[in-house]
């Protein structure tokens, strides 16, 4: 992909951080997905908090397309929570009729990652030896 | 030729060996000023001829101080030319082309697409537009004898020209419409007419029709270029961006809170989409109302495979492919006004509007 990066991955510890730049179209929405999947199993992450601070609007492909990546980490070890979804966005999330109920939120990075490091929660540090 | 020959065959010799011998001085005041080497030397003869035909007058001795002087003065006057010749440069421009070698053929073709369009209108429609276009007659004359007003004139005469537009376009493309509709559509973009234009429902005859979106390039560009109105072709998901983007901002200027921009956008988001996944291709339309209200009116066609079953399609949880189901239901809770036609095998049509400010 030519340009400014869309998407970044950044790992931190066990955990991934994964912030959203622009706004997505389905294609890009797709690719983020995939690679944000194939970046557990690299790094074997165990927790991933995905910024959706930038953008413009979760449509039920955006906001399905979430739960589809969070569900896919937990079937591969790694605990999502989704962080900076905008108050009007979420506004319009539930006028729409979006059940959302199922993946952790948190209000920002900052809320995301305490969330994971939580008592019982996907500490920061890396997998047990037998993994590694 | 060289100075020094043309001296030399003058028959009086002696004032014209003195004036070759300033050959050498005159070149290095000249030189010194001049920077070319061929205009210097130009110069150069120039002044031999202004001194040796002023040789016989002046005074012996002297001729040195008037060569220096002629030699100074050539130099600014050439100054003085180029100066000049800067200054008055861009009158010299010839602003008219030479005329192309097909200019006739297309002057001639374009005379018999006119005739020919003109010959297409009644007897009575050509006759108004010649009294009033060729012979310069008045609108208030013209109604007068007509039996009519000015204003029922200068409109038929507006509607005389929509008229011979499409007509020329017809012809000089050599095309006859290729459906029944096709006439009043163009009619319609022709004359600029948006309330007929929604009333033969032009937006979706240009998608389907290849030659009507050809013909009314050219009338669309006569209209005036609105700018409350954005039309987005949609063909790929990457427009369902440039579209909920493009509502945003126009509905931005009408001052809804950022909560409803979010809303409309989501729901154009959810309306683009759907035309990406079932039809292809369609467009989106994005217009600001003012009646009955203010507000910003979204109008989304295909020419898709239309919706089997609108009523089903418009019920939660409905889905043919594995989204949400929330597509149509979702936008329409998300907009004030709703509405969605749908024909088998031509296509939908989906038009929402957002009204602005208090319900």
């Amino acid at each position: 992909m030519t340009g400014p990066k869309l998407v970044s991955i950044l790992r931190q510890g066990s955990w991934l951080i994964a912030s959203i730049h622009t706004a997505l179209d389905d294609t890009q929405m797709v690719l983020f997905q995939q690679d944000l999947i194939e970046q557990i199993g690299r790094y074997r992450s165990r927790g991933v908090v995905i910024d959706v601070a930038a953008l413009d609007v979760l449509d039920s492909f955006g906001a399905r397309t979430l739960r589809t990546m969070a569900e896919m980490a937990r079937l591969r070890g790694a605990e999502t929570v989704i962080v900076g979804i905008q108050p009007d966005v979420a506004f319009a999330m539930v006028s729409l009729g979006m059940d959302t109920g199922s993946v952790p939120t948190a209000l920002d990075l900052e809320e995301g990652l305490a969330y994971l490091a939580r008592p019982g929660g996907r500490g920061p540090g890396h997998r047990g030896s037998a993994a590694g | 030729m060289s100075a020094a020959e043309s001296v030399g065959m003058r028959e009086d010799r002696r004032p014209h060996d003195d004036v070759a011998a300033l050959i050498p001085m005159l070149r290095r005041i000249i030189e010194a000023r001049v920077d070319d080497a061929a205009t210097a030397d130009d110069l150069v003869q120039e002044t031999l001829v202004r001194v040796l035909a002023a040789a016989a007058r002046v005074e012996p001795g002297m001729l040195e101080p008037y060569a220096i002087v002629t030699a100074r003065n050539v130099v600014a006057s050439m100054w003085r030319d180029q100066d000049r010749h800067r200054r008055n440069q861009h009158r010299v421009v010839d602003l008219d082309l030479p005329d192309p070698p097909d200019q006739d053929l297309l002057a001639n073709e374009e005379r018999t697409a006119v005739a020919e369009a003109l010959s297409r209108l009644t007897d009575r429609e050509r006759a108004t537009l010649l009294a009033h276009e060729v012979s310069g007659q008045d609108t208030r004359s013209l109604a007068a004898e007509q039996g009519s007003t000015a204003g029922a004139v200068a409109a038929q005469l507006n509607r005389t020209r929509a008229r011979l537009r499409v007509e020329y376009l017809l012809v000089q493309a050599n095309v006859e419409p290729p459906t029944e509709r096709c006439r009043p559509v163009l009619l319609a973009l022709s004359g600029g007419d948006r309330r007929r234009q929604r009333e033969v429902d032009a937006g979706r005859h240009l998608l389907e029709c290849d030659v009507c979106a050809r013909l009314s390039q050219p009338l669309m560009e006569r209209a005036q270029p609105r700018d409350d109105e954005v039309r987005i072709p949609i063909s790929t998901d990457a427009d369902i961006v440039a579209a909920r983007q493009a509502a945003r901002e126009l509905a931005a200027r009408l001052g809804f809170a950022r909560t409803e921009l979010t809303l409309i956008a989501t729901a154009v988001s959810e309306v683009t989409r759907n035309i990406v996944r079932f039809a292809g291709t369609g467009e989106v339309v994005v217009e600001l109302v003012d009646r009955p209200r203010r507000g910003v009116q979204v109008t989304a066609r295909d020419t898709g495979p239309g919706i089997p079953d609108v009523e089903r399609a418009l019920t939660d949880g409905y889905s043919t492919y594995s989204g949400l189901g929330l597509g149509l239901p979702g936008a329409r809770r998300l907009m004030d006004e709703f509405a969605v036609v749908s024909e088998m095998g031509r296509g939908t049509t989906v038009t929402m509007t957002k009204w602005c400010g208090e319900r």
